[in-house]
């Protein structure tokens, strides 16, 4: 574990100075497992500045390589399809049992997208009257731009949006567009699920003044604030998708270019923000759908017992938590009634764990980066939290109690 | 798609049919076969955003589009993109809407509530103190509460009264004329479904079949199964009901 967490780092560091991943086999899979997901950004080709040698990295999408990716795709979609159809076949029942299952699937999906629809609609509905009513002096004027400061900003800002997982991507993204520096979008993105009063209520619902309370909210609020950190070193262009980025740019270094347009109605300006509202909400509710339809997908098939048995120890209950917390892509304003569930079984650590990772990742909020992130970045933003809350986890376990 | 008209007309369109797929989730009783109850709210503003979202771009003119084309940031939805989102639609109509059942149990933990025979209670100091109620108006996740925290539930619930609704899964690993009702419990949308469970005693167990809902009316037996307690229900009488509205239980 230590010698990936190491590779990883040094891989995001060469990206950090360079501007260009390090690309391994993994990374590639990756890409191109999750490329014709990409709707607006048909181009795969990461940006390259001009400067820079055209060292490991994938090379244009050509029309081969695009038949191999659907082909690929086909077929891990093949071999998921025959994982469900022998685990059906097999335990009894058969077609009426797989249909049941399908059914379970079904109802799944269905029931994380009715869930979340609502507060992505908020969240679309936000970012529409950012775009149309917040004027680019005020994030100038207000969020600072050094390191330190505006990570730990960032990181606060949920505290005035509270938005939970769902809603925060686009807001994130309409801030960018609106010249937000790079650290603080990244904080507000990590903690905002967490560090925010709808959270902080249920979490003391579920289980009071004590710990658990006061480490989901401080390891939130440190694990934003140091990734966001992390980030200030990177360039925007490198972790944006370009057309996140050209507004992104205009915005952060010609002030005053993209204005809203003052001169227009009211009536006129509101229904422009509906209308970005709109916009923002099809285009996120792509990536949440298919969040959905993974994360229900995983709910049909993964056992639940399997990663519960992974273990009580400090390390593996860490561990065994963390894929739940991603695996359920449950929302962050009532995780901590599930937690609670478990509480007696688990050690503390894996609970907070649990508490920190889950809001920050899921599958479906990984999935939904990719609508303001490149592909690599947002495998960082999946890596980063998970070591950082495993490590959190593992210390509060040896070190404080279990 | 190239006409900013064409897009539009889509989008509004694809808005729109979302928020009536959700209306018909509130209409036909179905909703809470995929959130808890005190969600619903949301749910109904939801409806109400979409469709005025979506009423937003009938309105549209030359004017209100400008300042997005400006702003670099191009929303045009491609038709895979309008498929994608054509998706929570299509399955949901597709597929009869039916509360999670049996097949979900699969990879789920069950929790009965047992307590082990050799240990003294521990203090459950997670299970949220059982509210007071008349032992009839008791449902599954109250017992299973009790069972949890009463010290010696076993001997304590014997010959107590017990009307309970849940569905049917037979498991004869307790016995062959036992089966489990079973509930989920849901605290936000089924993605966090877990599962309650009662062992019954019948005679009628073998009319019974898996995801029949009954309603079950008994009392209880103290028991004991290797090294775990557990009070059981010897029924008097199991009658079939309808799926009810709320299936599931909100601890």
């Amino acid at each position: 574990m230590v010698v990936e967490g190491c590779c990883l780092c040094y891989r995001f560091w060469h990206f950090c100075k360079t501007g260009v991943s390090y690309q391994s086999g993994f990374f590639v899979f990756f890409r191109q497992s999750f490329a014709y997901f990409m709707i607006t950004n048909k181009s795969t080709e990461p940006y390259l500045p001009e400067d820079l040698p055209r060292v490991a990295v994938a090379t244009p999408a050509s029309s081969a390589s695009r038949i191999l990716r659907w082909l690929l795709t086909i077929g891990i979609l093949v071999l998921v399809l025959a994982a469900i159809l022998s685990n059906g076949l097999t335990s009894g029942g058969g077609r009426i049992f797989l249909a049941q299952r399908f059914q379970t699937f079904v109802t799944i999906f269905l029931g994380i997208f009715i869930e979340a629809a609502p507060f992505l609609l908020v969240g679309s509905v936000v970012s529409g009257a950012i775009a149309v009513f917040v004027n680019q002096d005020f994030i100038d004027r207000y969020l600072p731009r050094r390191a330190l400061p505006a990570a730990l900003a960032g990181a606060a800002l949920g505290l005035f949006f509270p938005v939970c997982e769902c809603g925060v991507v686009p807001v994130t993204r309409r801030l960018y567009e609106k010249g937000l520096p790079m650290s603080v979008g990244i904080a507000f993105l990590l903690a905002a699920p967490v560090v925010n009063p709808v959270v902080l209520i249920s979490t003391y619902a579920a289980f009071g003044w004590g710990p658990v309370l006061w480490g989901r909210v401080g390891f939130s609020f440190l694990v934003a604030t140091v990734i966001g950190l992390i980030f200030h070193l990177a360039q925007p262009r490198a972790v944006l998708l370009p057309q996140v980025n050209v507004a992104h740019d205009e915005a952060y270094h010609h002030h005053g270019h993209a204005e809203p347009a003052t001169q227009s109605g009211l009536g006129t300006r509101f229904q422009q923000a509906l209308m970005t509202a709109g916009d923002d909400f099809l285009d996120m509710a792509r990536y949440l759908i298919l969040g959905s339809l993974l994360a229900a997908a995983m709910q049909t098939i993964v056992p639940q017992a399997a990663l519960l048995a992974i273990g009580q120890g400090p390390v593996l209950s860490v561990l065994g938590m963390q894929a739940l917390a991603f695996v359920l892509s449950v929302c962050s304003t009532v995780d901590a009634f599930l937690a609670l569930a478990f509480s007696s079984a688990f050690t503390t650590g894996s609970i907070i764990s649990f508490l920190t990772f889950g809001p920050m990742v899921d599958i479906k909020s990984s999935l939904m980066f990719l609508g303001i992130f490149q592909r690599r970045v947002v495998l960082y933003l999946i890596v980063l939290p998970f070591l950082l809350t495993l490590l959190i986890g593992i210390f509060w376990n040896l070190n404080i109690g279990v | 798609m190239q006409s900013t008209r064409l897009q539009n007309t889509l989008k509004a369109l694809l808005l729109i049919a979302l928020g009536l797929f959700l209306y018909s989730r509130i209409a036909n009783g179905t909703l809470f076969y995929y959130i808890n109850e005190r969600f619903m709210g949301f749910t109904i503003v939801a409806v109400f955003g979409l469709l005025i979202v979506g009423l937003s771009y009938r309105y549209s003119n030359a004017q209100t589009n400008a300042p997005q084309d400006h702003a670099g940031h191009s929303h045009a939805i491609s038709w895979r993109g309008a498929l994608i989102v054509v998706l929570p639609i299509a399955l949901g109509i597709l597929t009869p809407p039916q509360p999670l059942g049996v097949a979900a149990l699969a990879n789920r933990e069950m929790d009965l509530g047992m307590n082990n025979a050799n240990q003294s209670l521990a203090s459950n100091s997670a299970v949220v103190r059982p509210r007071e109620k008349a032992s009839v108006d008791k449902n599954i996740l109250d017992w299973w509460r009790d069972f949890r925290t009463l010290p010696n539930a076993n001997q304590a619930l014997a010959g107590q009264e017990v009307k309970v609704t849940g569905f049917v899964y037979k498991d004869d690993r307790y016995g062959e004329d036992i089966f489990i009702l079973i509930r989920f419990t849901v605290s936000c949308c089924v993605a966090d479904a877990s599962v309650v469970g009662m062992l019954v005693q019948s005679s009628a167990h073998q009319s019974l079949q898996d995801d029949m809902w009954v309603e079950v009316t008994g009392t209880f037996v103290a028991s004991q199964l290797e090294n775990w307690t557990l009070p059981i229900v010897a029924a008097q009488q199991i009658t079939q009901i309808d799926v009810p509205s709320q299936p599931y239980l909100y601890p």
